[in-house]
């Protein structure tokens, strides 16, 4: 059993969303296979609540939108439906908050307005071959389907269709220099106001916590960020991973981050339960689906973009989108370290990241383009997965086209 | 209280590679612009807390405390703080 359509997209986060509505609204037909069961990715299924690479990095000036298109769109209806008038100044960046219940929803009513999409959850990728037309397996529940199209967009984040076509396509950083995953999970009823001062307060608590053998030392950096809506407040725990050890593609050593995750989660929540008074009423925190994956495997396309280009702020000449968010690394649990751009002005991101000249039809975006390991860092932020997602959907009707 | 020294502040920070920076510190560098975020600040606070056997209740963290090595110095020397 087989269908065929003029573009198969793979992995439905940021990316994967931007490039089947861009494909589906040229009139193609599109397919989009997500593996969860609701869109958004890192912005749904890992709680990530934070949409960044949104707006232009000058911080100096009012904000601004630094990418039109499907970016935009969705950055605006966040906007509105958190009630929020715009995003916030952090430090040197502007953010938006934005909400995984909200990104869900406004995913499904962006497709679900297209006929020419069709959205497959629960959908694993197991299987890619070319035989003129690429040819995708996918199982669900123990049922194989084979899907075709001459076009393929792989915005899993993890280069799946190299991995499973040609490992040769792609590569992947040294175990100990991945960036950490993060685990987000949900807090409800804390009380107070959640300024500076309350979260250097609770940050002290938790270290103060560490030291004493209360808490297990990845509860380290732990952070809170507040929620759009009142009452709900989003804890971030950066998780080692064991350090070296990591490999994102072991089920073993994924399934002890989970458990990591979680453990040290409800270790704070108790902790904090106990010992401060704004957290007395709180109820269990609500878990991610899973861990929030910041790096894996990525593509070697035609071109590499480097962390040197990004802060240059270099631009070329078949830019297909804007950079925005500064490089954000983080190798180790000991917190970010920001490689700024050394101008407030946004790289350009070249279409050749999002090709390869001797693999013809397949494009990609989002985590897996081809950056090296620092730019990377800046551009796997949702919105500028968004960005590059939409323009591979873009290329990839323009090849299905002229075929 | 023993008195602790703007220098021993400033050597601490340098020993544990608390913040990122080419500049050589100095008494009054501004160690947020220097790249001490909330993360290194807790770092340095368990690390004060070790080598110069002083506690630090949460309530205190505060960004003013901790503006330069100067001001954390003058600080955490100052007879009305609580002794550890």
């Amino acid at each position: 059993m087989s269908r065929q359509v003029d573009v198969i997209v793979a992995g439905g986060g940021s990316a994967g969303l931007a490039a089947a509505l861009a494909a589906a609204r040229q009139g193609a037909d599109t397919l989009l296979i997500e593996r969860q069961t609701k869109l958004g990715g890192m912005g749904t299924s890992a709680l990530v609540h934070t949409f960044c690479g949104l707006f232009h990095p000058d911080v100096s000036q009012p904000w601004a939108w630094v990418n039109p298109g499907i970016a935009q769109e969705i950055g605006q209806q966040m906007l509105e439906r958190t009630g929020q008038a715009g995003p916030e100044l952090m430090g040197r960046v502007y953010v938006l908050r934005q909400h995984p219940t909200l990104y869900a929803q406004i995913a499904d009513e962006l497709c679900a307005a297209l006929p020419h999409l069709t959205v497959l959850s629960g959908a694993e990728w197991i299987g890619l071959r070319q035989d003129g037309d690429w040819e995708l397996e996918v199982i669900t529940r123990g049922s194989v389907k084979k899907l075709r199209a001459p076009a393929l967009v792989d915005t899993t984040g993890d280069a799946t269709g190299a991995r499973l076509c040609d490992p040769s396509w792609c590569t992947q950083a040294e175990p100990a220099r991945l960036y950490r995953p993060a685990y987000i999970s949900a807090f409800h009823g804390v009380t107070g106001v959640h300024d500076d001062a309350w979260r250097l307060t609770v940050g002290a608590m938790i270290v103060r916590a560490v030291r004493d053998e209360k808490l297990p030392a990845a509860a380290m950096g732990a952070g809170f960020r507040d929620s759009p809506f009142v009452g709900e407040t989003f804890l971030t725990l950066d998780l080692e991973a064991g350090q070296g050890d990591w490999d994102p593609f072991d089920p073993v050593k994924r399934a002890r981050v989970e458990q990591e995750g979680r453990a040290v989660t409800l270790a704070l929540w108790r902790l904090l339960r106990a010992e401060h008074a704004d957290f007395k009423d709180c109820a269990p925190p609500m878990l991610p689906t899973k861990a929030g994956i910041r790096e894996t495997a990525r593509y070697l396309g035609d071109y590499v973009i480097t962390g040197d280009d990004l802060a240059s702020s270099r631009r070329f000449e078949d830019e297909i989108a804007l950079a925005a968010w500064p490089m954000e690394k983080r190798e180790n649990a000991r917190g970010p370290k920001f490689r700024y751009f050394d101008q407030p002005l946004p790289p350009g991101i070249p279409a050749r990241c999002l090709k390869r000249e001797a693999v013809p039809g397949l494009f990609f975006a989002g985590r897996c383009l081809s950056a090296d390991h620092e730019a990377l860092a800046s551009l796997r932020v949702m919105g500028t997965c968004m960005a590059t997602g939409e323009a591979a959907g873009k290329m990839a009707v323009d090849f299905a086209l002229r075929r | 209280m023993s008195s602790i020294s703007t220098q021993a502040v400033i050597d601490l920070i340098q020993k544990f590679h608390i913040v990122d920076t080419e500049e050589p510190l100095t008494p009054d560098s501004d160690l947020f612009s220097c790249g001490l975020d909330s993360l290194a600040m807790m770092q340095l606070m368990l690390h004060l807390e070790r080598d110069f056997n002083v506690r630090i209740s949460p309530a205190e963290m505060t960004r003013n405390h901790f503006a330069s090595p100067e001001v954390l110095a003058t600080w955490l020397s100052h007879p009305n703080r609580t002794p550890a």
